[in-house]
């Protein structure tokens, strides 16, 4: 039986012909074919994408005037305000507008302005508090996707080396409680023990600490390691356990067995072969939780106080000020479409069947 | 309550009991809170400087002076504006801010002439001085729906040329004459009892026309955001005047800087702080509190601490003296639809206002700590101005052991309406609740106990805002028990408490705060009588009946008279309570250097 080289890819993959298409045979023709199906691919994620965020800004319309949501109207107005006032608001800010209209109006703006509009309550410009908080949002996000990296993958190879140990046992169960701790109540419990104003043992910065990269690069730091690892935590167990299945799965395929049956050292049978293929959908996931974590991550960044876009959502929909709620949903859902179309390339890029 | 507003001071009172409480209250606040004036020139100087931090869960409600309606923005606008009153520190009456002299009263009340103090200026980048037309702007302006002050028609209303409601743009109200630079004459439409308390709210704030205008004519003014100020401090601001991302961050940070146009001769705060940072978001109130309690922040400045941390500070001696607990000046209450079955029947209201078990409701909200259990309307907080006249503490047509409730009693009142066993038949009925604590508490108890007389409850649990935009504020969409909503005054006259919240002619179909939808024609004529009185004693006299004859209707059945909690750091060396107001006068806070 002849032996595929160790070093051959897990699954060797060729993208099949189309049906009735012409014979590539060329390496230029070939070359520029695939080129172009890509390019197509990518137009088509594109499209579907943009239509996407179209629900989403219309969806988020709907949810905000089908559900019992304060009226933002009267909440404007104030308490001793008469009807006539409110009504006036109402007209002013366009709310009498039917439904459609003001979505239209809203649409225009965001495509030919890309505007947001302006906070109710503030009358501070929605895309500016954006992009003002877009920093500390992403400092959370990378920080703590390292540290959910950086323990996932030893914990979930341990694990999947040595299936059934007690090491494996302890670490998945450890895995289980990181998952099922609300992130809410992780967040109380780490500024309770671990924070320097608060905290039984005063190690590091508490709520409301954060500083900017550009102020304090080591304020900036230490602010973030409580929120990083608090974030992290489930990640990083929900991320160990899928590792370690992906390498057990892995390790029991053929090419795994061949190359244990040239006498690889076990250490590269997991790290240069089944390590690889284990990673790539972890890799994929990996990235539409950055996406999501990016639209803000909400419960983290109430909990330590940190002036993200997550907060900000929390502060409009406790305010019912539509314009930063709709900023924010949408700004959300950019980066989780735009997480998704990249990983689709790059599973396009990597495997040419999905393009057709 | 609709906003946790909390204004106005009150006065110590007549009625011995009433007198001990006061004095508790005073006594309590000792620890930390010290008269103004106490200390004298040399010891004042020695607590200026430093930084005050107030911590706070959200944002203001509108960082526009002309636009800002509750307690906590409050703390920001006092201490950045001059109204033409202010409250000094236990106060209930105001005092002399912008204004050189108390209004003056003529043509039966119906001309009221105030004249402003010479030598107040703006605030870069406007920096001229202060002149009766930016106050007569600064009402106005009020008016315009790009500005929306909510009270604005409430009390500036009465004056001769005010619009009925919002106009699109800044009106010219003919009844506001500026005779010279420093003359302001009101006329108005008929005398009014709190037209003198009106003049306290911020919307007299001084606003300079040429410079604002542009902002007020956006369709919402970003005056706000670029605001003028003329109190001792002002929110840090860029060369342009924009306070936008430099001293106001929404939802972050509000930073007070001192105004280097203030003069400290023309004011009687002390403003010992170089600068007061209200740092916002801290949204877990056991965090605000142990943080402050660490010295990390000054004071609370919206949220109150927890119940269990209460609890926990004023068994602990080290640090019950942080502690300062002020009477709220309003009260909480259970609203009963009066305008449909069940509720549209005295005895069935009465059987209610005897069941509640309103001990377990005050305890949802700390017990005892957190206020005096509530039997009529009018605060203790209140004195002579109205609570000794509505009957002070004995007056309790409720009354059960231990304010646990009576449930004998309420049933043989649903007997006497008809209903056999002293249980209500009907078909179920409604409460629109809180969908969080306290509030979800609260309703839970009050749903239990009218189930002692026969009531099944469908409960809708929804955000506090919600619950008042969306159900209670709106009479076609309000359900039969609002358990979750009660008012604060504005200022301490009984009129404030009274009037919007149950006189029959107050009812709106949205924004409605009678939310029991009360509108009996004796009480009705008696709140219209009472208004029109300009004498003190009779006025009070007057409204204390109101209140009286409104507990007695059992459309609204109170169950606190609350108490606000402020916790001070340790380095605060000098604070000061708005009496009843609750929250810090930053103003008269001094900190203990670094």
């Amino acid at each position: 039986m002849a032996t595929r080289p160790a070093t051959d890819p897990p699954v060797p993959r060729v993208a099949p012909a189309r049906d009735g298409g012409p014979p590539l045979t060329a390496p230029g023709a070939l070359a520029a074919a695939a080129s172009s199906s890509l390019l197509r691919y990518v137009l088509r994620r594109i499209l579907w994408g943009a239509f996407i965020l179209l629900i989403v800004t219309a969806l988020t319309f709907v949810i905000f005037y089908a559900f019992p949501s304060a009226d933002p109207a009267a909440l404007r107005a104030g308490r001793s305000a008469t009807p006539q006032l409110i009504a006036e608001i109402r007209q002013s800010l366009g709310l009498d507008k039917p439904l459609y209209v003001q979505y239209w109006r809203f649409l225009k703006g965001l495509v030919l302005h890309f505007d947001l509009g302006y906070s109710y309550q503030n009358q501070t410009s929605v895309r500016s508090e954006l992009f003002a908080r877009l920093p500390a949002t992403i400092s959370l996000t990378a920080g703590a996707f390292v540290v959910w990296m950086l323990v996932a993958i030893p914990v979930g190879i341990v694990s999947a080396v040595r299936r059934r140990s007690l090491v494996d046992r302890a670490v998945m169960g450890g895995a289980l409680v990181a998952i099922s701790a609300p992130v809410y109540w992780l967040g109380l419990l780490a500024l309770f023990l671990f924070s320097n104003d608060i905290g039984v043992v005063p190690l590091l910065p508490g709520a409301g600490s954060y500083t900017p990269f550009t102020v304090d690069p080591w304020r900036w730091f230490t602010s973030l390691l409580l929120p990083w690892f608090v974030l992290a935590a489930a990640f990083a167990a929900f991320y160990a356990r899928m590792v370690r299945g992906n390498v057990l799965e892995v390790l029991g395929e053929d090419y795994i067995r061949t190359a244990r049956a040239k006498g690889l050292p076990e250490r590269d049978v997991v790290f240069r072969h089944a390590l690889r293929s284990a990673l790539t959908p972890i890799v994929t996931i990996a990235g539409l939780d950055i996406g999501i974590l990016l639209g803000g991550a909400i419960l983290t960044e109430t909990v330590f106080n940190i002036p993200g876009v997550g907060r900000y959502a929390y502060d409009s929909i406790v305010n019912a000020d539509l314009p930063a709620i709709q900023g924010t949903v949408l700004f959300g859902a950019v980066f989780i479409v735009t997480a998704n179309i990249v990983v689709d390339v790059l599973y396009a890029f990597l495997d040419p069947r999905v393009r057709y | 309550m609709s906003h946790p507003r909390r204004f106005g001071p009150g006065r110590l009172v007549s009625g011995a009991l009433v007198l001990l409480i006061a004095a508790l209250v005073v006594l309590a606040a000792a620890g930390v809170v010290r008269a103004a004036g106490d200390s004298g020139q040399a010891a004042a100087a020695s607590k200026r400087g430093g930084t005050i931090t107030v911590l706070s869960a959200g944002d203001v409600d509108h960082i526009d002076p002309g636009a800002a309606y509750y307690q906590f923005t409050y703390e920001i606008t006092y201490a950045t504006q001059r109204p033409l009153l202010a409250y000094k520190p236990s106060s209930i009456k105001p005092s002399l801010d912008l204004a050189a002299a108390m209004p003056k009263y003529s043509n039966g009340g119906r001309t009221v002439t105030v004249t402003i103090r010479r030598g107040v200026r703006f605030s870069p980048p406007v920096n001229r001085e202060v002149t009766s037309s930016d106050v007569k702007y600064a009402i106005e302006r009020g008016f315009a729906t790009s500005v929306a002050n909510s009270y604005a028609s409430a009390y500036f209303g009465v004056i001769v040329g005010a619009p009925a409601s919002g106009t699109r743009s800044v009106p010219n109200i003919s009844g506001i004459r500026t005779p010279n630079r420093y003359t302001l004459v009101f006329h108005l439409k008929r005398p009014s009892g709190v037209f003198t308390y009106a003049l306290a709210q911020p919307l007299t704030a001084p606003v300079p026309e040429g410079y604002a205008r542009k902002f007020d004519s956006e369709t919402l003014s970003t005056y706000g955001t670029h605001q003028v100020a003329t109190g001792p401090y002002m929110i840090k601001a860029n060369a342009s005047g924009s306070i936008n991302g430099v001293g106001y961050k929404p939802g972050q940070l509000i930073q007070l800087v001192r105004n280097p146009n203030w003069k400290a001769s023309t004011s009687w705060r002390p403003a010992y702080a170089d600068q007061v940072l209200f740092k916002e978001g801290f949204q877990d109130p056991t965090v605000q509190a142990r943080t402050i309690l660490s010295g990390g922040a000054d004071v609370n400045g919206d949220t109150p601490p927890p119940a269990a941390e209460l609890q926990s500070i004023v068994s602990n001696p080290s640090q019950k003296t942080q502690l300062v607990f002020t009477p709220a000046g309003g009260s909480r209450y259970v609203a009963l639809n009066t305008s449909k079955p069940p509720f549209d029947k005295l005895l069935v209201r009465r059987a209610v206002a005897y069941v509640l078990d309103r001990n377990a409701m005050r305890l949802t909200r700390g017990g005892e700590i957190d206020g005096r259990i509530a039997t009529h309307f009018i605060d203790p907080s209140f004195g002579t101005y109205g609570f000794t006249q509505a009957g002070g503490l004995t007056f309790n047509p409720f009354p059960s052991a231990g304010s646990a409730g009576n449930v004998a009693k309420a049933k043989a009142l649903m007997r006497q309406a008809g209903y056999a066993n002293g249980m209500y038949s009907g078909p179920q009925i409604t409460m629109v609740a809180d969908s969080t604590p306290p509030g979800s508490n609260t309703a839970q108890v009050v749903a239990n106990g009218v189930a002692k007389i026969g009531f099944n409850v469908k409960t809708i649990s929804v955000t506090h805002s919600s619950m008042y935009t969306r159900f209670c504020n709106v009479p076609k969409n309000e359900p039969n028990v609002c358990p979750n909503v009660g008012w604060l005054p504005d200022f301490h006259d009984a009129q404030a408490i009274l009037d919007v919240t149950f006189n029959g002619k107050q009812i709106l179909p949205v924004n409605n705060s009678n939310w029991p939808q009360l509108d009996n024609a004796k009480i009705n004529a008696e709140i219209a009588h009472a208004e029109k009185i300009l004498d003190p004693a009779a006025r009070a006299k007057a409204w204390g009946e109101v209140d009286k004859q409104v507990t007695q209707t059992a459309a609204a059945v109170p169950w606190l008279w609350e108490n606000w909690p402020s916790l001070y750091s340790k380095r605060v060396t000098h604070a000061s309570e708005r009496w009843n107001g609750g929250a810090p006068d930053v103003t008269f806070m001094a900190v203990a250097p670094s």
